[in-house]
């Protein structure tokens, strides 16, 4: 287009636009107005659109811009916005790099319920006239979350937001039961991964997902790989390592552990005889440090017992008693009389209080590190796991119970709504992991979350395990079994925040939360810690004693 | 630094004054240096190497900018997970580091030298687990997807 061209056009164009001001003020908008730009309220998505392709357009082509900048080029009325813009984008030779088919903007927001015909990528197109009706309608209720997936750079965006675009289609597809759809979405995405950095970003959470839900459409037995009871020998022995390596490569459960065990110290206050019930040991990576703060804590140490629950170790290898002993070494080195139990059990609700021997005498603390929401699955069969369970740690009176959990809601019935939730739950998370730089611990972080998210993706039923459910939610659950909460002091909060600036890049977050602590990443929480007592029983005598250890069988 | 002028006042007396004779006197000094230049001073001669590995001096080194104290009880807990010198190297200069951004004067507060050993602990306790945490050589097909 010739500057002459333009010209007429940007002449006709404020000429109607000045026309339109007279015979109609009211179509001009008034904000934008007020600044000195004039642009019709009707066209403000036009305008929109255009100055992100604009922007896309100089970003990627500075040499035209430095001819734009020239002498010997005509600037237009730039008052009118519209005409200004698109003047301005003929101006750059290349036409944008964008496919023709990329939605707008705006239909990437995602709310339950969305129109699958909205979505189809036949239809949208760049022009706005014949746009349908529910774009328009997307456009007024959105909002873009605050935790969108970081941009990189232009084209990355568009293919990075189509990602987003074809997995959301492709989840609904599948809540709809429309699995040939779902199939060839997964062909488009996967061919689309190639054509995106997948070593960070949204290329690399958009692959996990994709995983995730090709192994939920195409092969769903083979899901329960990752859920329920897992056999094989190195099954445990992965867990532990994976485990390991996400308490390094990021400080989500260093918070976890030491938040929990300030919470453990206070309320063991005074006390000579006390036991820690741990319901998933792993390597017991959190009770060093609360062995040596009994250690040094004023009035000398107590008599420690750890009661450490976690599956059994196949072919012969008894793994909690050898984390016992390890435990052991290090309590005798620093003086403080410790005594350890293991108690192998594949699933939480196969635990029973007999086997855990708590006597009457001891201050019982209950620490549970992300175990809970397992025990939400339920049978109809059956009474709630997660009620006998809560049930018989009322009955051992713990001082405290300890409550560590995702803050997240991937429990809801809906798969759609599950499968939005986590997309932006461990996008978030993967953000944040970004800037750790330990290899392999980084690496096997990954899979760590990477099997969460399958489990959270292509499971059903008894499989799904990592059922999270976000703190407000556990806090009715535990008030209505019988707890109430034990406010985390200052001393929990300020430990987890020296313990952030020492471990982590800047970014994350440390939140108290109406006497619970949340650790986030840029203000969107993701992991939360509570602390609650149980509340006397009115029934029972103070002090309530298990009776059922008395006649228990040796394990 | 006081051994230059040690050492100048060594040469105009005419060796009537010989640091090394006087230990009390060179760990007083060594006392009041920081880490690296305690490293600098145990490559000096022998008698050096000994003192600068004495783990009083790295005691008073961790403990030198605490407002108060540390309780006796802390002592026989950090000698058994590993002593004053490593306490300073893998927790208390890091910390302190990273917790201090541009101040000269480093006061350290209770809860500081409360995590430090914690964090001193947890690491003792890391080396004790030592080879099954960390050989993942066996596991290297856990970075391969699994196809089923």
């Amino acid at each position: 287009m010739s500057p002459y061209d333009s010209a007429t056009s940007a002449g006709s164009s404020s000429g109607s636009s000045s026309a339109s001001s007279s015979t109609k003020p009211a179509d001009i908008d008034g904000l934008l107005a007020g600044a000195g730009y004039k642009v019709r309220a009707s066209d403000l998505r036009h305008v929109a659109q255009r100055l992100e392709r604009l922007e896309t357009a100089m970003v990627n082509s500075p040499v035209e811009l430095s001819q734009l900048a020239s002498s010997d080029t005509v600037h237009y009325n730039p008052s009118d916005i519209a005409s200004w813009v698109d003047s301005l984008l003929s101006e750059f030779n290349h036409t944008p790099s964008l496919p023709s088919d990329l939605p707008d903007l705006p239909d990437i927001v995602v709310g339950p319920g969305i129109n699958p015909t909205v979505k189809n990528e036949a239809d949208a197109t760049w022009t706005d006239n014949d746009a349908p009706p529910q774009q328009q309608q997307n456009m007024q209720s959105l909002t873009i979350p605050p935790n969108q997936l970081t941009v990189v750079t232009a084209m990355e965006e568009d293919s990075g937001i189509r990602l987003v675009h074809l997995l959301m289609t492709c989840a609904e597809s599948v809540q709809r039961g429309e699995f040939s759809l779902a199939g060839s979405l997964i062909d488009e995405m996967q061919s689309l991964l190639r054509r995106v950095n997948t070593t960070c970003g949204i290329g690399k959470v958009a692959g996990y997902f994709i995983e995730a839900l090709s192994r939920r459409i195409f092969t769903p037995q083979a899901s329960s790989l990752f859920g329920g009871s897992v056999s094989g020998s190195a099954s445990a022995y992965e867990n532990e390592l994976l485990y390991h390596h996400f308490y390094e490569a990021c400080p989500y459960l260093k918070f976890a552990h030491f938040t929990a065990n300030q919470a453990i110290l206070e309320a063991f206050d005074g006390h000579d005889c006390v036991h820690v019930i741990d319901f998933n040991l792993m390597h017991g990576l959190q009770w060093p440090a609360l062995i040596q703060a009994l250690a040094l804590r004023p009035g000398g140490p107590p008599l420690l017992r750890l009661t450490g629950i976690g599956p059994p170790s196949p072919d012969g290898r008894d793994s909690l008693r050898e984390i016992g002993l390890r435990l052991a070494e290090l309590a005798r080195s620093v003086n403080v009389r410790f005594a350890f139990r293991g108690v192998a059990a594949q699933r939480l609700e196969d635990v029973k209080p007999w086997m855990l021997q708590v006597n009457s005498k001891e201050a019982v603390a209950v620490n549970s590190i992300m175990q809970l929401h397992r025990l939400l699955g339920s049978d109809p069969n059956r009474s709630p796991p997660i009620e006998i369970v809560l049930g018989w740690i009322r009955q051992l009176n713990p001082k405290i119970m300890t409550v560590i959990e995702h803050e997240a809601n991937h429990n809801q019935p809906g798969f759609m709504d599950r499968f939005t939730e986590s997309l932006y739950y461990y996008s978030t998370m993967f953000d944040s992991l970004e800037a750790c730089t330990l290899q392999p611990e980084k690496a096997l972080a990954e899979i760590y979350i990477q099997r969460e998210i399958c489990n959270v993706v292509s499971c059903e039923g008894s499989a799904r395990f990592e059922r999270h459910e976000p703190l407000a939610k556990w806090r009715s659950r535990l008030g209505q079994a019988g707890f109430s909460p034990s406010h985390l002091g200052s001393n929990a909060f300020k430990q987890a925040r020296m313990l952030l600036t020492l471990f982590s890049a800047e970014g994350y977050c440390v939140e108290e939360n109406e006497g619970c602590l949340t650790l986030g990443w840029h203000s969107r929480p993701l992991i939360s810690a509570s602390a609650w007592q149980a509340v006397p029983d009115a029934n029972s005598p103070l002090g309530i004693v298990n009776h059922h250890h008395n006649n228990h069988n040796a394990l | 630094m006081r051994q230059m002028k040690v050492e100048e006042k060594e040469k105009e007396k005419k060796a009537k004054f010989q640091m090394n004779d006087h230990i009390d006197i060179l760990i007083e000094v060594l006392k009041r240096l920081d880490g690296p230049s305690l490293g600098v001073a145990a490559c000096v001669c022998r008698l050096w190497c000994t003192l600068t590995r004495s783990d009083s001096l790295w005691e008073h080194l961790c403990f030198r900018h605490v407002s108060s104290p540390p309780p006796s009880s802390v002592r026989p807990v950090v000698v058994a997970l590993g002593g004053y010198k490593r306490l300073y190297m893998v927790c208390v200069r890091p910390v302190l580091s990273r917790l201090r951004n541009s101040d000269s004067e480093l006061v350290w507060t209770r809860d500081e030298v409360q995590l430090s050993l914690s964090l001193f602990c947890v690491d003792y306790y890391e080396r004790r687990l030592g080879g099954g945490a960390t050989s993942a050589s066996s596991l290297m097909f856990l970075c391969n997807p699994v196809n089923v």
